[in-house]
Parts: structure tokens; sequence; C-alpha cells
């Protein structure tokens, strides 16, 4: 296990690497000088060159990408040329938030997911197994931003229960709950049909295995075996998608985060790139896509923690 | 053994227990939100994100609505229609010479957390720190040529100018320049506020905290000494970037007021939210279709002119402006010294002049690429544009720019792509100046904001003399001959000034500039 955390950390670290130097590399080459963006018209000639002699847009784009990552290794994201303020500290202040909506998201899809899923598993070919699995698909078929827009419209605007935008008070627990629930269901809401499914699936394999062949001939309720047994193997390979399912709900982050107006990395990237900020766009990179590997990686080891057979099929 | 693993399966929470925590989740989040937008507590949204407490760093309108809640200024914009100013920590000031302003400050006019009295050593200060080039200041051109600023007493002081220049009356004493600092708190802290709660204000609120990305929030400044108190306990400064999401907004009763867009109007007047009213103001932006004179293609004038003509701006207002916004007759809004009260070219064009004019040039059909923002206005405008030339026989490509890139494509530092450039649809903001408007048309701007390279000896001498011309009606004359000479070279054809619809809630009674853009300061209760 011990290697194939080492093998697997390895990985994650050079698709980090390969991410970001290739995203640096891009980013440059996009058209928009940053000192004519961010400056305005209102900058004069002096402070543009400023600007560009303080960000090194000068200097090869090689020696500006070694230059990041040797800060980075340093510990140091750079500094927000336009605010003045480390790249830190904008990326911090904004990853909470966005954690916190990808989570919420994880939530709704895992609890709602694997709950039809397993209805749907126990209740093979009934009416209700059918209802569930168009249920799914129609989840799956729902664009996030689409889901965002009209759950806005009914639960803030007409019923007004949830508030449309921002993301709560600082240190009311309650509130901040409040603001999280519409866009984490807005984002959780299409993985819901895909857990779901992914549920029902191992759920039907997992009940022709010979261990609860087993649990039911000791005469174990139906019920205990199903939900307690069967389950505990289907979920599984769901744990393994929402790993994965990081990358996207990350994505459907920055929608969600622009329809509610909440503040996040998705934002931050977003406005960044527009304004072709590069030191804070790489610093809120490097930790979203850091984020994403992080999470992915961890799903690989509960995944091979749970199931030796994932160590060694690698 | 295979107990314990049992055990390790069995939820933590009974269905009983999970199904009353889920009720009790869903009652918590059911508390109404609207409680929030009434009251002691105002919700404004800005449409671009004020970033900095320091003037020095102000970069637009997101910190002038910020500064005019937190700061004070000699002298105030009015709310209303009209484009004049009051006097706010001033008992007087005038323009005592075409070089000198002379100054008092009322007395006793106090800084908050007991930093005293303000004084014309913070007046001079505050202007004359953004002389000092170590400081950077990102607000330097507002106030041109500025020399010092002489303090006389403690109340009283003069600036002194190097010329005449008469925007700043209009764009450095009401705006972002003219936010009157504390001498010793800014010494305190270094010479320049980075933290987003300056230690010290005037206005009638104070910086509770700023949450990035999202909103200022303010309270009451229990120290202010103007006459203007705060009417709101509380007061957010909501950053919403979207006018969709910031319409949704208050329909659902998180804001109070915002600007929403102009295809949003007629479906808003129809079915107003309830409570609600709307008001209507012309914009001082300016949005144009600019030619790059440099391009081969648009050597001869009379192929500029065949454009000028095919544009017809009625089309393009009613399909990308709702029919809400006016044609615009040049870069200078009405209302402000300079505008004129018509174009050369009428706002339905002319194809049949166009056609002719191409005719004489020897085009049987013209191939145009013109060069948008990717912004539903901005490719609807050119849609319309397309459909309306080909009828003269222009054939419009259109080619469509996130904004980074689109804000450079003219820039000469940024490649050669201002080389192939052929049409541009651009808007420029603008401030209640018009000097404001015609510096970036001059021949020094080539390459950097004159993206048509468009370079005229008399226009440069006007922009020039302009600036230092007090007398308004001499200035009118020559902004208005400004203009002429932009239209007669046939690289413009000006399109409209926009316009700001704002929506609000009735409990509120807003007060903004003659553009539509809030003064929060003077927001009151209904």
């Amino acid at each position: 296990m011990l290697q194939y955390t080492f093998q697997r950390a390895a990985l994650a670290l050079a698709i980090v690497f390969v991410a970001i130097s290739v995203l640096f590399g891009v980013m440059i080459a996009l058209p928009g000088d940053p000192t004519s963006v961010l400056l305005g018209p209102r900058a004069t000639p002096e402070i543009r060159a400023m600007f560009r002699e303080q960000m090194g847009l000068d200097d090869p784009v090689p020696l500006q990408i070694l230059r990041f990552w040797g800060r980075v290794l340093s510990g140091d994201l750079g500094t927000d040329f336009f605010r003045n303020r480390p790249v830190s500290e904008a990326v911090l202040g904004a990853l909470p938030h966005t954690v916190a909506l990808v989570f919420g998201a994880i939530f709704w899809s895992a609890s709602l997911g694997i709950l039809l899923g397993a209805f749907s598993a126990d209740r093979r070919n009934s009416w209700l197994d059918r209802l569930t699995g168009v249920l799914s698909v129609a989840f799956i078929a729902a664009p996030s931003f689409v889901v965002a827009l009209y759950s806005l419209l009914l639960f803030a605007v007409v019923l007004q229960w949830f508030p449309s935008i921002g993301a709560g008070e600082p240190g009311d627990i309650l509130s901040r709950i409040h603001h999280l629930v519409l866009p984490s269901l807005a984002i959780g809401l299409a993985w819901v049909g895909y857990v779901a499914r992914i549920v029902r699936a191992s759920m039907l394999e997992a009940m022709n295995e010979s261990f609860i062949r087993t649990a039911r001939a000791f005469g174990l309720p139906r019920r205990r075996v199903t939900y307690n047994y069967a389950l505990r193997v289907a979920i599984l390979p769901a744990v393994q998608v929402l790993g994965v399912g990081i990358g996207g709900m990350l994505s459907s982050a920055v929608f969600a985060e622009i329809v509610f107006s909440r503040p996040g990395i998705g934002t931050l990237i977003y406005e960044s790139v527009s304004s072709r900020n590069y030191p804070v766009v790489m610093g809120s990179m490097l930790v979203a896509i850091g984020f994403f590997v992080t999470c992915a990686l961890i799903a690989d080891l509960v995944n091979a923690a749970l199931d030796p057979r994932h160590r060694t099929s690698r | 053994m295979q107990k314990t693993s049992f055990d390790r399966t069995v939820p933590a929470l009974s269905r009983r227990q999970l199904l009353g925590g889920a009720a009790g989740l869903s009652a918590a989040a059911m508390f109404p939100v609207t409680a929030w937008a009434q009251g002691d507590r105002l919700n404004v949204r800005v449409y671009t994100e004020p970033d900095e407490a320091d003037p020095l760093d102000a970069s637009g309108f997101g910190e002038a609505m910020l500064y005019g809640c937190i700061y004070r200024n000699l002298i105030q914009y009015v709310p209303g229609d009209t484009w004049d100013h009051r006097l706010d920590l001033a008992e007087s000031i005038e323009q005592t010479s075409d070089t000198t302003i002379t100054f008092t400050l009322k007395p006793d006019q106090m800084w908050s957390d007991g930093y005293g009295e303000i004084t014309a050593e913070d007046v001079a200060f505050t202007f004359e720190r953004n002389l000092d080039p170590e400081m950077n200041s990102r607000i330097l051109p507002d106030i041109g040529p500025l020399a010092r600023v002489e303090v006389t007493g403690t109340h009283s002081g003069v600036f002194h100018f190097d010329e005449p220049y008469a925007p700043f009356w209009t764009i450095a004493l009401p705006y972002l320049a003219g936010a009157i600092m504390c001498k010793k708190a800014v010494e305190e802290v270094g010479g320049r506020i980075d933290t987003n709660v300056p230690p010290v204000v005037s206005g009638p609120y104070r910086v509770r905290e700023q949450r990035p990305g999202e909103r200022w929030v303010l309270d009451r400044n229990p120290d202010y000494t103007g006459d203007s108190p705060a009417e709101f306990e509380r007061c957010d400064i909501v950053y919403i970037g979207d006018e969709a999401a910031a319409e949704i907004a208050l329909e659902a009763g998180d804001l109070d007021f915002t600007e929403v867009s102009p295809g949003s109007v007629a479906r808003l007047q129809d079915e107003a939210p309830d409570n609600t009213d709307m008001s209507m103001h012309p914009s001082l932006f300016y949005v144009w279709v600019g030619m790059n004179l440099d391009n081969p293609k648009f050597e001869d004038i009379r192929v500029r002119q065949a454009i000028q003509n095919a544009i017809n701006v009625n089309a393009i207002l009613e399909a990308a402006w709702y029919d809400v916004a006016e044609p615009s007759t040049g870069i200078i809004a009405p209302g402000l010294i300079g505008h004129r009260s018509s174009s050369m070219i009428p706002p339905e064009g002319d194809t049949a002049r166009a056609r002719e004019l191409l005719d004489e040039a020897g085009i049987d059909r013209l191939q145009v690429t013109l060069n948008v923002l990717n912004d539903v206005t901005f490719t609807t405008a050119a849609q319309i544009m397309q459909a309306t030339m080909a009828e003269a026989g222009i054939d419009v490509s259109i080619e469509v720019h996130e904004s980074g890139s689109f804000w450079t494509l003219g820039v000469e530092d940024d490649g050669e792509r201002w080389r192939d450039l052929e049409l541009i649809m651009n808007r420029f903001s603008m401030l209640p100046d018009p000097s404001y408007a015609t510096a970036w048309f001059t021949t020094e701007q080539i390459g950097d904001w004159n993206w048509e390279r468009f370079s005229n000896e008399e226009f440069d001498r006007l922009h020039t003399e302009a600036r230092t011309e007090t007398d308004p009606e001499r200035r009118d004359e020559m902004y208005r001959r400004a203009q002429d000479l932009m239209e007669e070279s046939g690289a413009y054809r000006f399109i409209t000034h926009g316009v700001t619809p704002n929506l609000y809630y009735t409990s509120v009674v807003p007060a903004t500039r003659p553009d539509g853009l809030p003064l929060v300061q003077y927001f009151r209760r209904a």
C-alpha cells in the first residue's frame, strides 16, 4: 500500500507540474497586454513600464515559468501587482468558499444519488425503479447553469426561501449553510444521476456475490443485507467517480459562483483571465488543480484501501 | 470480530433523528431573506468591484462609489439631472485666476477615531502626494497641471496650476482625486493605505470589512460631522458583475438598488416586481464604429464615408439596445460642454449614398471585418450592421473577442494585430468632462487607445487648448469642432451613449448622478 501511495503521489505531482506549466505557456501566448488591460487608460507610460518590469513580462517565457516554480517551491505564489497584495492572500481568501461549494455538491450528489441508486436496485424492474431511472437521466442531462437559474427563480425569487447572492455572514454557520444550499444543489444535481446509476448497477452486481447469498442463508433480514452489506460494496465505484468528478464540479463552480455572485476560486480565475492578471491566474490555477488532483488521489487511495484489487490492477 | 464489523456499518443516526435533522435544517434555511433588504440596511449593487481604500490606487467608479460613502471632498456631485456640484468640506471655493483656485474649509469638520479636525494641511497632503513620482499614483492624470497646494491658514489654501485646467472642477475635485485623506493617519501607516479597512474616515459611513469578490460592508460613522449623515445603520456595496444576476437578486429582495440591462426594461416595465420603481438616465459612455486609417482598405475617404452611410444606427439601437437608448452625435454626451446637437450623417444612414460612394471608389462589393467584444449587446449590434450594410454592398465578417484580447486589439505594444485591424465597434467609459473623451483620439494616442490611428493637427490643438480654456462657451465651441473633425475624417460612425436603467425598491429614495450612477451616501428611506 505504501509503494502504491508513493506512486500515486508522484504521478499527482507530475500532473500538477505539467498542467500548470502548459497553462502558463498558453496564458502568455494569449493576445492581451496585461499592463493595458489591468491599468486601463488612466495609467501613465511610466506606471505601465514599471508594471511590465515588476511582472517580468519582458523575460523569455521559459524563464518566467522557471521563476514561477522557484517561487512556488519557496512557498510564495507571487504578488498581485494590480492590488499590490500577495496572491496567496487572494487565493486563500477564495478557496474556502469553493471548497465548501464543491463539498456541498458532493453532499447532495452522494446522499441523493446513493439513496436513489440503492432504492432502485432494491426494487429492480418495478415502476419505481423505472421512474428513478428516468429521474437519473434527467438529472444528468440538466446543465448546471440551467439548474442554477431555475432554482434561483423558484427558491430565491418566487418562494424567497434562500438568498440569491453572496456567501453569508462570516462566523455565522447557519447563514453560510443557508447561502450554500442553492449553488451546491445546482452543481450536485447533475451528479445525482451518475451516482444513482452507478450505485444501482454495483448493487445489483453485489447482490449476486456469494457473501450476500451467505448472509441471506444465515437468515439476516433482507433490508440489513441490502443496505448494510451490499450497499457498502456498491458505494466504492461511486467514491471513485465523485473523486474524479471534483474536476467537473470545480468547472461548474465557476458558473455557480457567477450566477449566485459568490466569491471563490472560479470567479477569481475568470476575472483574472479577463484582466490578464497572470500572477493571480497561475496562483489560483495551481491551487485549483492541486485541489482536484489531491481529491482524485484520496479517492484512489480510499478505493485501494477498501478494495485491495485496485492496488494490484494497476 | 464479526460483531464489531456489524457495529461499524450501523448508521450513527436513527431514521427518526435523520428526518428530524433534515426538517430542522430545512426550517433554518427558510428564514425569510427579505428582512435584510428593508429597515436599517441598504444593499446597493456595483458592477465593478472596488479594490482599494486608498485613492492613489483607485481605478474607476467602484472606488468612487465607496469613497463617496467613507471620505469627503471639497465639493461633491449633486444628485439629479444636471452636472453640478455642491459644497461639502469647503465653505467656499472659487477660481481666483486662470491658474489658482482658492478654498476655505468649514470649521469643526472632524476625522473619525480621534484624528482631530480636517484642515487645509490634509487637503494639501491629499493632492500633493499624487505629484510624488515615488507614489505611482494611478489618478495622477486627473489632477492635470496642478503644481502645488499652498496652505494659507488652518482652514484655507490655494491650488496653484502650471497652466489653466478646467477639468479640475469636474473630474478631480468631486471625484477620486478629490477624496481628502487624513495626513496624520496616512503617514502613520507609511504613506499609503494598503489595508481594506482605512484607519480613519470622514464620510457618513465607515468600513466594517471587505469581503473580496462579494461586498464591502459599511456601518454608520458615528463621528461624521457633515450635513448629510448616514440614513442606514449598515450599507453594503455589493459587487455583481452580471446584470441578469443582479436583476434576480433584486427580485429576490437581496438588493435595494441595481442597474439593469436595457434588454430587461420592457419586461420590468410591464411586469415590475412588487414595490419597485424604475428610472432611466442617459449614460456618459460612448459607443462608435471606428476604421483603421492605416489599413490600405480604408485609404480612400469615399470607402470610409460609404461605411458611415451604410450603418443604420436606428436599426442597431432597436435591436441591441431595445429602443431605449438614443443615437449619439459624437463622443460627448448631452448635458456636457461640447455636446453636438446633431451629427453630419443622420442616424438612419443613407444606403443609396453609400452605394454611390462605393461606385465612385470603383468597388463593387467591399469585404470588411468588424471586431466586437463578446457581449450580447455588441454581437447583436454587429449582426444588425452585417445585415444592413450588405444592402449597400458591404460584406461584414464579425470577429468576437473576449475582453482581455479585445482591449489590446489596437495596442502596438501587444504585437502586430493593429496592422490588420479594420472595423472596430468600441465603447469607452467617460467622466463628466469633455477633455476625458477627446484625450484618446489625439496623435499621441496612436497605437495606444487611438485604434483608428486618426491624426489631425487641428484636433490635437483643440484638445490641448480646450483643457486650458476657462470660458465655458468657448470650450463648448472647441469640443464641437473637434467632433466635427472626427466625423469628417470618415473614420468614425457614432452610435449611442447608451442608457442606464435603474431598478429599486420604493422603500428607498435613490440618489444618482445625471448618468444614473448611484451616489450611495445620499440614499434615503422613503
